[in-house]
């Protein structure tokens, strides 16, 4: 994160989502495959996360979209039998090689989860907590970074009364934006979104869905969702996952418009046997 | 009843359909009146046990039970030492088997997944939880009383870590296991090495689990008699010393109750429901924080 | 529009079906349209001219009620890709065939005023073009009933023929009209019905463009084929 990432904030998202263009690749995946155990789950990955956009990953339950990601920070490292072959290049750097530092990568590959996970503390301390975990700052600082997170996470005009209590008090909606400003507080360079809406309702969905259109000025993105509706409205660029393997990848409005695969088609208009 | 021809499945016979209704009615009832007998003759025994207790501990207390040391029979005696013996013993072997239980369920549900090591321990522990707890008063006489020439109050304390020891690992475990694996994966996610998880976040998130599985474990060791008739032996006189004999509420209570002095057995009575009375305020705090904590 | 596999969702083919018979309905009131006003002008039929434009309420109404039924299937289907194509496609089409149904029934209108006059000339180039706007008209309904980008990229091109003729006639109307200024009433109508036939056939050709993108999902490589020259013609009469 550097500091002129910091200051390109106004760029209207919808403006920019329309130029089909896409950035540099923050993330190059090649020929990547993951296995579980003996299964293969995910086959001869090919996929850029241009940087500073959204990549939106779209497919059936099972289609291994969920797995990209948790290659992405290395998260499978927790469960043995778990491992991936092939390459994810960051800056030149392959996160799936096993000499990485998982603490450092994941401090710059952030994820945020399907179901709000706050840790059960206060709402300043969940903050804090990841910071503490990488940086050392005086109290003063840490006050500010705490203010800089729930703001980017929009949530700080809702809470900034209440931030020295539980955390869980919030709501589902808010305990999201609060993962995300967690998240945030870290200063990753990727943000890593599985599902994050699908546990929350409609008006929360749109408040997280304004979010990464803010977020992606600072950040490269990459979101994992069921609502083909919702990678649409976020992603700059859209890929089809189906049975390990990626089926597409194109511009969000040409694979919902007019995608080249047969298996694309069939899946976004909800034709699959 | 051609009418209802369009409803898919089998045709309904009104007479069956009657038959069968009474026959479940009446089995119903059966098991319905089974069930409700063996409650109320359960329920039966324990109020009277209860109430027994009541009766004859409330005739038994004084004030004299708790500022006198045990004294010969006819001589006014009263629990002190007994009461302050099973205090320190209970406390000193939860405090000595609560880091080892809990250090020993954390290994089980972090560290020990699927492997050979883990289920051995975690059979070895199970097997401790429904071991006879006489079992353990003769294992630590064998390697302890006996080497080390005598009984003490230490072995007593040593005697009941072990049987705390397998509890609270047992819930240790089963509360860290509850924690859900998206809470984990948050906080390693933010790039937290794993023993960081598990002491500033998963200990957090099942503490109030973890705090009744201590205190069950406590009110469990605190009406503990075998281990201690083979460790702490029991001492009539006033002592503090670990190193010596050491005096507790189930053992004296064992002792007394036995006796042919009225007062004595009186003693031995409000002992009782002393120790009842502890027991039963431990599991309600331990219950009231179990529900607080959902 | 339906080569497609079916829909998980049973009823969502039926819609999109229902919609596609709606614009064939559509297609054939208007082909009808254009063939009784086509005729109105040959015939001297006054008869086939009022039914023209009686006709032309019921495009209206059917305009309308695709409408509808696109905002409504949007709404409450949400389509995707090749659906929302085909949906979007049909709000584009049934506007090209109210307009069709439009010119269709002013050249009925026009016929109307042409029968008080003695014919100027030969109505054969005319003839020759209506019948071209005709079968254009024929082709691309049947392209719309089969999805067939093919067929539609034929109608396409065969346009330029259509703009070749109404240069021609142009010219021609002019001339006469500066021949005899008895002429210029007639030969205005005339000049108005070969216009509006020739909007007719522009108006097919975004039929077939927009029913390329909806089978192919884009568009029409090629420039559109411009024939139509006439806004740069100058005519002079002969010394």
């Amino acid at each position: 994160m550097s500091a002129t990432s910091e200051q390109t904030q106004s760029f209207g998202g919808v403006q920019a989502r329309a130029t089909a263009d896409m950035n540099e690749p923050k993330i190059a995946i090649r020929k990547l495959d993951f296995y579980y155990g003996d299964h293969r789950a995910l086959k001869d990955i090919e996929l850029n996360l241009p940087e500073r956009q959204v990549t939106g990953v779209i497919g059936p339950s099972g289609c291994g979209k969920s797995t990209l990601l948790r290659v992405l920070n290395r998260m499978y490292d927790l469960y043995p039998g778990q491992r991936a072959t092939g390459e994810a290049m960051m800056d030149g750097q392959n996160i799936v090689s096993p000499d990485t530092d998982l603490n450092a990568l994941r401090a710059r590959v952030g994820m945020v989860f399907q179901k709000p996970t706050p840790f059960p503390m206060t709402i300043y301390e969940n903050i804090a907590f990841g910071v503490k975990l990488h940086e050392k700052l005086t109290k003063s600082q840490m006050d500010e970074r705490v203010e800089w997170s729930l703001t980017r996470g929009a949530l700080w005009t809702e809470v900034k009364d209440r931030i020295h209590t539980s955390a869980m008090g919030l709501s589902g909606g808010q305990q999201q934006r609060l993962c995300i400003a967690r998240t945030i507080a870290v200063r990753p360079e990727v943000i890593l979104l599985d599902e994050p809406t699908s546990a929350l309702d409609p008006i929360s969905t749109l408040k997280i869905e304004e979010l990464i259109d803010e977020l992606k000025h600072d950040f490269t993105i990459a979101i994992v969702t069921h609502n083909m509706q919702q990678a649409a409205r976020c992603a700059d660029q859209v890929a089809f996952f189906y049975l390990g393997e990626m089926v597409e990848v194109a511009p969000a409005a040409r694979l919902f418009t007019a995608p080249k695969e047969k298996r694309t088609q069939d899946y976004v208009t909800g034709r699959f046997g | 009843m051609s009418a209802t021809t369009a409803i898919p499945g089998p045709a309904k016979d009104s007479t069956t359909a009657l038959l069968l209704g009474r026959r479940r009615h009446r089995v119903n009832l059966i098991i319905k009146i089974c069930c409700v007998t063996a409650t109320v003759i359960g329920l039966l025994f324990l109020a009277s046990i209860l109430f027994t207790l009541l009766w004859r501990g409330v005739a038994g207390l004084s004030l004299t039970v708790f500022t006198t040391s045990t004294l010969p029979p006819g001589s006014h005696g009263g629990l002190l030492n007994a009461i302050i013996g099973t205090v320190i013993q209970t406390m000193l072997g939860a405090a000595i088997g609560t880091p080892i239980g809990l250090m020993v369920g954390t290994y089980l549900a972090e560290y020990a997944q699927g492997s050979q090591l883990g289920n051995a321990v975690r059979f070895v522990s199970d097997i401790l939880l429904s071991a006879p707890s006489i079992l353990v008063g003769l294992f630590v006489y064998q390697i302890i009383v006996s080497p080390f020439g005598g009984f003490s109050g230490i072995a007593g304390c040593l005697a009941l870590a072990l049987i705390v020891i397998p509890i609270i690992v047992r819930t240790t475990e089963d509360m860290l296991r509850l924690i859900p694996s998206t809470l984990r994966e948050a906080v390693i996610g933010l790039g937290a090495p794993k023993w960081k998880m598990i002491v500033l976040i998963c200990y957090r998130a099942a503490k109030d689990g973890i705090v009744t599985g201590i205190l069950l474990a406590i009110a469990r060791v605190s009406g503990e008699t075998a281990p201690l008739l083979f460790t702490s032996l029991g001492n009539l006189n006033w002592s503090l010393s670990l190193t010596r004999p050491m005096a507790s509420l189930p053992v004296t209570i064992y002792q007394y109750a036995g006796s042919a002095f009225q007062d004595w057995v009186d003693l031995a009575w409000a002992g009782a429901l002393l120790i009842t009375v502890a027991v039963l305020a431990v599991n309600i705090i331990a219950r009231t924080l179990l529900r607080g904590g959902k | 529009m339906s080569e497609q596999s079916e829909h998980l969702v049973k009823s969502f083919d039926q819609d999109l079906k229902r919609l596609t018979d709606m614009l064939i309905r559509m297609g054939g009131i208007v082909e009808n349209q254009v063939a009784l006003a086509a005729e109105a002008i040959m015939d001297r039929n006054a008869d086939a001219a009022t039914r023209t434009v009686e006709e032309d309420v019921k495009v209206d109404a059917l305009e309308r009620e695709v409408e509808q039924y696109v905002i409504r299937m949007l709404a409450l289907r949400q389509p995707m890709a090749a659906d929302l194509r085909l949906v979007v496609a049909a709000l584009k089409i049934t506007g090209d065939l109210e307009r069709i149904g439009d010119y269709a029934a002013n050249v009925a209108k026009r016929s109307m005023v042409l029968a008080q006059f003695p014919a100027p000339y030969s109505l054969g180039g005319l003839a020759h073009m209506a019948g071209l706007v005709q079968a254009q008209l024929k082709s691309i309904i049947d392209a719309l009933g089969t999805s067939d980008s093919d067929k539609a990229i034929e109608v396409w091109r065969s346009d330029r023929a259509v703009d070749n003729i109404y240069n021609t006639i142009f010219r021609e109307l002019i001339t006469y009209m500066m021949e005899d200024p008895r002429n210029i009433t007639p030969c205005t109508h005339l000049l108005f019905i070969a216009k509006n036939l020739e909007r007719i056939g522009d108006h097919t050709t975004n039929i077939a463009e927009t029913i390329y993108y909806t089978v192919k999902g884009e568009v029409i490589p090629d420039v559109r084929p411009k024939g139509d020259t006439s806004a740069y013609a100058i005519v002079r009469p002969k010394e």
